[in-house]
């Protein structure tokens, strides 16, 4: 009877990690299909970084740019604490502030 | 239903350790991703505006020189303790006598602490200025106003002066890809205390802001606790449009001590066709306001129906420091009087922490 039962558990544990392998199989083949080789992916990594640089700077521009003249860049440091200032000051989302943050940054 | 005995746990415990380690794999990759991608750490700032300006006023010059220090102190990845005072003196001719005197006026426009408790949501609680229309709260700074001289309806509110005393809740967040909510809700108690004082109210502030258009629009409320527990409604409005360096301002507030508005204009001649070394760093304003007195009498504001009309010529040496002019002309009933301005706004930034600057 336990010899039985040590075998049906075995045999689900066997199912268990199939079905974990496939997974972490099709989790690889999901990020092989969404990294493609080393140079594409420089390629599309710069691409993100200037989407995300341009979109910081109109959103910048749109809220900074409703009370005052456009600054120039701080420090990241000093940057970090004027743009949460902002965040409460002038109402600023979580999301504007971030991309904010990060075109001030770079 | 399954059962196990113990002996078959213990023959199987290593194929279980090696599948909850198997499991537990992509969860401690991805926190040692996060743990990568560490956020900047914000530093402690000092930072203030100074400004010098003189007046001249129906014929009368009063010089004024002001200096307005703000301090942030962020702690953690949630809070932040600000603060900003100033320090001013009202300068004016003494009759018979041929020197300018005056006092020196200190004021706590806000002793805050901020707590943001998610993307939507920050407490803020201490001494902070009050949420109704947009000037007080972010126009109001020297070195961020186009023209110098208050507009006529700001009292309208505010409270004391300027700010209140309490707790409020207040964020802002995208509804949609295109519109975002900002709000304001606030509670401040009576305060008699010198330089902190306060009414009891409570009041809201509600914006919407489109990013595409960069057109923003608002109404806000108070009601006060106390005295004769009257109310107070205001509107406010602005735009950028995003072709042309110009900003369109106004703001309407209505009490029961009076109503008025303000309209402001102000074009950066960044775009001229002529001398653009020199004209892109000039801004040409200009405002309208009326005022018109309501049934109760306050001292900060026109004790008579005022209209007012300015045009203001400013001079960016750079985005933190330049000089301002302005012309009004302001009709009351009590006579027409012309209002000058010539100053100087600074704004300066430190770090207050070693490394800060890097």
């Amino acid at each position: 009877m336990i010899a039985r039962r040590s075998m049906l558990f075995l045999a689900l544990l066997l199912a268990a990690s199939t079905l974990l392998l496939a997974r972490t199989a099709a989790g690889q083949e999901e990020a092989s299909a969404t990294n493609p080789p080393p140079a594409a992916s420089a390629r599309v990594q710069h691409e993100d970084d200037e989407a995300a640089r341009a979109e910081g700077e109109r959103r910048f521009h749109a809220n900074c740019g409703r009370c005052h003249q456009a600054p120039h860049k701080f420090p990241p440091r000093m940057m970090a604490t004027i743009v949460r200032h902002m965040r409460v000051r002038a109402t600023i989302t979580d999301e504007d502030m971030k991309l904010i943050l990060r075109y001030m940054t770079q | 239903m399954l059962h196990l005995s113990l002996g078959s746990w213990r023959r199987n415990l290593p194929s279980l350790a090696g599948m909850l380690a198997l499991l537990a794999a992509p969860v401690v990759h991805a926190q040692s991703q996060d743990q990568d991608s560490e956020p900047i750490r914000p530093v402690p700032i000092f930072s203030a505006g100074l400004a010098y300006n003189t007046f001249i006023q129906g014929g009368t010059a009063h010089l004024h020189p002001l200096v307005s220090p703000v301090i942030l102190i962020p702690l953690g990845q949630n809070w932040l303790i600000e603060s900003r005072d100033t320090f001013e003196i009202d300068l004016a001719p003494e009759p018979g006598s041929s020197g300018y005197k005056g006092s020196l006026q200190k004021e706590v426009d806000y002793l805050q602490v901020d707590y943001i408790a998610n993307r939507h949501v920050t407490v803020t609680v201490g001494r902070f200025l009050t949420p109704f229309g947009i000037f007080n709260e972010r126009l109001y700074p020297v070195w961020i106003r186009d023209l110098q001289s208050d507009p006529l309806i700001l009292p309208i509110a505010m409270g004391p002066s300027g700010a209140q005393t309490g707790a409020m809740l207040r964020g802002g967040f995208d509804a949609t890809r295109k519109i975002e909510v900002n709000y304001a809700t606030y509670f401040s108690t009576l305060s008699t205390i010198n330089r902190l004082d306060s009414d009891r109210a409570i009041g809201t502030r509600a914006g919407i802001f489109l990013p595409g258009p960069r057109l923003e629009f608002g109404g806000s409320f108070q009601h006060l606790l106390q005295d004769d527990h009257s109310n107070a409604f205001g509107i406010h409005f602005a735009w950028q449009p995003p072709p042309v360096p110009l900003d369109i301002r106004a703001e309407y507030a209505r009490s029961h001590t009076g109503s008025g508005y303000w309209i402001e204009s102000a074009y950066r001649l960044s775009q001229a066709p002529v001398w653009q070394n020199a004209l892109r760093h000039v801004q040409v304003v200009g405002r309208m306001q009326q005022f018109f007195n309501g049934t109760v009498a306050d001292d900060a504001l026109p004790g008579i129906n005022t209209n007012l009309f300015e045009f203001g010529l400013n001079y960016y040496f750079r985005d933190d420091i330049r000089f301002v002019s302005s012309y009004g002309r302001q009709f009351a009933f009590e006579g027409n009087e012309n209002v000058w301005n010539l100053g100087l706004t600074y704004r300066l930034a430190l770090p207050m922490w070693p490394g800060g600057g890097k």
